[in-house]
């Protein structure tokens, strides 16, 4: 393990690996896991496999969106990024054939806030 | 014309909801114009906007229609669809109440990734302060911020630091407080869950302003996953030279351990807190000496809330001018809060200072669960207050929320419905710091004992004239001669309760009757002949022998049986029991 310092800091920084171009980020804080997001994930991963689809499974923190646990989010590239709420493992494998497979989004479970949020940027 | 996605929610309240059906038919407009192949229609749970009509989004861009007529689906298709053209008569504006600095990694980033942090921007602030600022400059940065405590208090986070600067000592600490003790409350904990760098990183910075070598994570025993990643992430500093001697290769050296709170509410109060870091009974020490001029082992040491220290990256990154720019005059940045009670979108928000109420109710929360009118909005938990549904239109801030008898407190906020009755909602916060008081000082365990005893009377239909006199003087006496802030805020529910809510107190008291219907003793059991059955369940039931009767004659309830148990109430496939 390098230690940082105050010299090769950034350029640490910019040899951090851009993530994939596929991904799906699961929320995996304690109301997250309570609602069932560990057997989601363990779903996501397996099927993903199972299904040779390129996509690298995240863990993540609270999305906010409590009332709609488990949450997840999705980026496939050339199909809109959004989160789907309320999965469960049918949901996720539904999402990894439809959405990542097809490219074609799931209906009923998304649960799209991107026009309540700012973030604040870099 | 490029593939489009349609996003399509029927948001209307109180009416059936018919995004199906608009689906279909958005399906067969676009097979008409043979565009089924070219347009996907995506049914969704949340639009993000509520009580619109049927909601539209249309992607890419992001135009969004909102009230959308039968009628207006064929202009959508053919004018913004095909046409790239929108139309003003339907366009909704973006509902952005809300704005993510202390979350902002919340959700975003891998909590047990360090890289991920990094990427984020991680750590440059810390970077930044220790290779470019001195210790003055950084608190001139939160003082331009006007950053103040989240943990309740409110009290400029800038002053606190730089007592603990200016005091000389050959040791000084800095401590986080992850305690989270009140009810409904998992702010902190979603943050030390999801972005635990943050509050490191935050309390580095801290340590470096005061000059703190050592500093603590006091995290209640009841949050093992808030403890096991900030655990983590204190590792992984350590093993990349965040943490240790000469931290980025500079002078500055700083260390980190976890304590366990055992979960004990007074031990989130700063002197209890230090006590049981030192291996002492959490219970509150008088204060003066503040704990910024001798805290901990009798050195200067800087407490702060889990939300406070997440805000400080971002600060010292953007500039404390930057900050001070969002919220109102006095209170500056944003406040999460854990948003729960009778309200559809239950969860953690994080909203500008100076938001209404009314926005996080029905802009953010989605509107009231059921159709039952909203009452009220518990904020600052068993130290707070309620806010009636008069004031939904006040922006939330320190000084506004104090105003209206309530205070920001740590972020829990409840909203309340007609269902919901006001003086039980007072006594079970009552209850609770009762509970918790850790006895040491007579105003906070015996006044508290005493007002709750007033109270249980009260919502028992024992309650006299002359109980509201006598619960005022207990919480002035509370207020004025307690020890620490829990006993000076236990009697804040009742008062704010009191000042609002007195027909509810009154009709408890005079008219022994509980509007709500919450009040168990207030309630009074019948049967209904008409609509009685004869079907004898309730008699079998009531193992009170209140009932009495048979199948041929009915069944009668004996009141000075009844115990008010609402057994009978609820096996009546009838519904010829009245409760009321
Ligand atoms: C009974 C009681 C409980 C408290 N619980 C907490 C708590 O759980 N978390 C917290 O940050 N502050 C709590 N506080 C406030 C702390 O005493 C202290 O003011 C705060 O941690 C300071 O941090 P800040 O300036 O960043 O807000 C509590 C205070 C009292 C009187
Ligand atoms: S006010 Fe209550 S909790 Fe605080 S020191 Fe006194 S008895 Fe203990
Ligand atoms: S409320 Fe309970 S005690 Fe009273 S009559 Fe019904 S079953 Fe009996
Ligand atoms: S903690 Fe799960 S979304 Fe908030």
């Amino acid at each position: 393990m390098i230690k940082l310092t105050k010299e090769n800091f950034d350029q640490h920084k910019t040899g951090i690996p851009a993530v994939g171009k596929n991904w799906i980020k699961v929320g995996m804080s304690t109301c997250g896991i309570a609602a069932g997001a560990d057997e989601v994930y363990k779903t996501f991963v397996e099927e993903a496999k199972k299904k040779n689809l390129t996509v690298d499974i995240k863990k993540c923190g609270c999305l906010g969106m409590c009332y709609a646990e488990p949450l997840v989010e999705v980026h496939v590239e050339g199909v809109p990024q959004v989160i789907y709420g309320k999965v469960n493992k049918d949901i996720a494998i539904k999402i990894l054939e439809k959405h990542v497979g097809t490219k074609m989004l799931v209906n009923d479970y998304i649960f799209d806030l991107s026009l309540t949020m700012k973030k604040v940027g870099k | 014309m490029d593939k489009k996605i349609v996003l399509l929610k029927d948001t209307s309240i109180g009416a059936a909801d018919k995004t199906k059906e608009y689906y279909s038919l958005i399906l067969n407009l676009l097979r008409d114009q043979n565009l089924q192949d070219s347009v996907q229609v995506v049914r969704v749970a949340d639009i993000g906007f509520y009580d619109q009509g049927l909601v539209l989004k249309i992607l890419p861009g992001q135009v969004t229609y909102g009230r959308v007529q039968e009628s207006d689906l064929l202009p959508v298709i053919t004018e913004t669809i095909q046409g790239n053209k929108v139309l003003d008569r339907l366009a909704l504006e973006p509902n952005e109440k809300q704005l993510r600095i202390v979350l902002r990694n919340c959700g975003q980033i891998d909590p047990e990734n360090f890289d991920d942090y990094i990427a984020a921007d991680g750590y440059a602030a810390l970077k930044k302060v220790i290779t470019e600022y001195k210790p003055e400059q950084v608190i001139e940065q939160l003082k331009a911020s006007g950053l103040r405590g989240r943990g309740g208090a409110g009290y400029p986070t800038w002053m606190k630091w730089n007592f603990a600067r200016q005091v000389k000592a050959e040791q000084k600490y800095i401590v986080c407080n992850g305690d989270e003790g009140d009810p409904g409350a998992y702010m902190d904990r979603s943050v030390l869950e999801g972005d635990p760098h943050s509050v490191i990183e935050g309390m580095m910075i801290g340590a470096y302003a005061i000059g703190a070598s050592q500093g603590y994570f006091y995290i209640r025993a009841e949050y093992p996953l808030a403890v096991e990643r900030i655990q983590k992430a204190i590792a992984q500093a350590y093993e990349y030279g965040l943490l240790g001697k000469n931290i980025l290769g500079t002078d500055f050296s700083f260390d980190v351990e976890i304590r366990l709170g055992a979960g004990a509410f007074v031990c989130g109060e700063e002197t209890a807190l230090l006590a049981s870091i030192e291996g002492k009974r959490g219970t509150p020490q008088p204060r003066p000496p503040y704990p910024s001029i001798k805290g901990l082992w009798g050195k200067p040491t800087v407490i702060n809330n889990v939300e406070t220290l997440a805000n400080i990256p971002v600060i010292l990154l953007k500039g404390g001018a930057w900050f001070g720019k969002i919220g109102t005059e006095k209170s500056k940045g944003t406040k999460v809060f854990a948003l729960t009670g009778k309200i559809k979108n239950s969860g953690l928000i994080e909203v500008p200072m100076g938001t209404t109420i009314r926005d996080i109710v029905y802009h953010i929360g989605g509107g009231m669960l059921a159709s039952k009118g909203i009452k009220a909005v518990q904020t600052g938990g068993p130290s707070g207050g309620v806010i009636p549904k008069e004031f939904l239109d006040e922006p939330v801030d320190y000084e506004n929320l104090q105003k209206l008898g309530s205070i920001m407190g740590s972020g829990g906020m409840i909203v309340m419905d007609e269902d919901d009755c006001l003086v039980d909602i007072a006594k079970f916060y009552l209850k609770f710091c009762v509970e918790e008081s850790c006895g040491k000082c007579a105003p906070c365990r015996i006044g508290g004992f005493q007002m709750l005893s007033l109270l249980e009377n009260i919502t028992s239909g024992k309650g006299t004239a002359s109980d509201l006199a006598k619960m005022r003087r207990i919480a002035l006496a509370m207020q004025k001669a307690s020890l620490c802030g829990l006993g000076q805020t236990a009697s804040n529910p009742v008062l704010s309760t009191l000042k609002y809510f007195a027909a509810e107190y009154k009709s408890h008291i005079e008219d022994k009757k509980c509007v709500a219907g919450k009040c168990r003793y207030l309630l009074n059991y019948q049967i209904i002949p008409e609509k009685c059955k004869k079907c004898g369940l309730c008699l079998t039931n009531c193992v009170f022998g209140a009932i009495t009767g048979n199948r041929e004659q009915g069944y009668i309830l004996d009141p000075a049986k009844c115990t008010k148990c609402g057994r009978c109430y609820e096996v009546c496939k009838f519904k010829a029991i009245n409760k009321g």
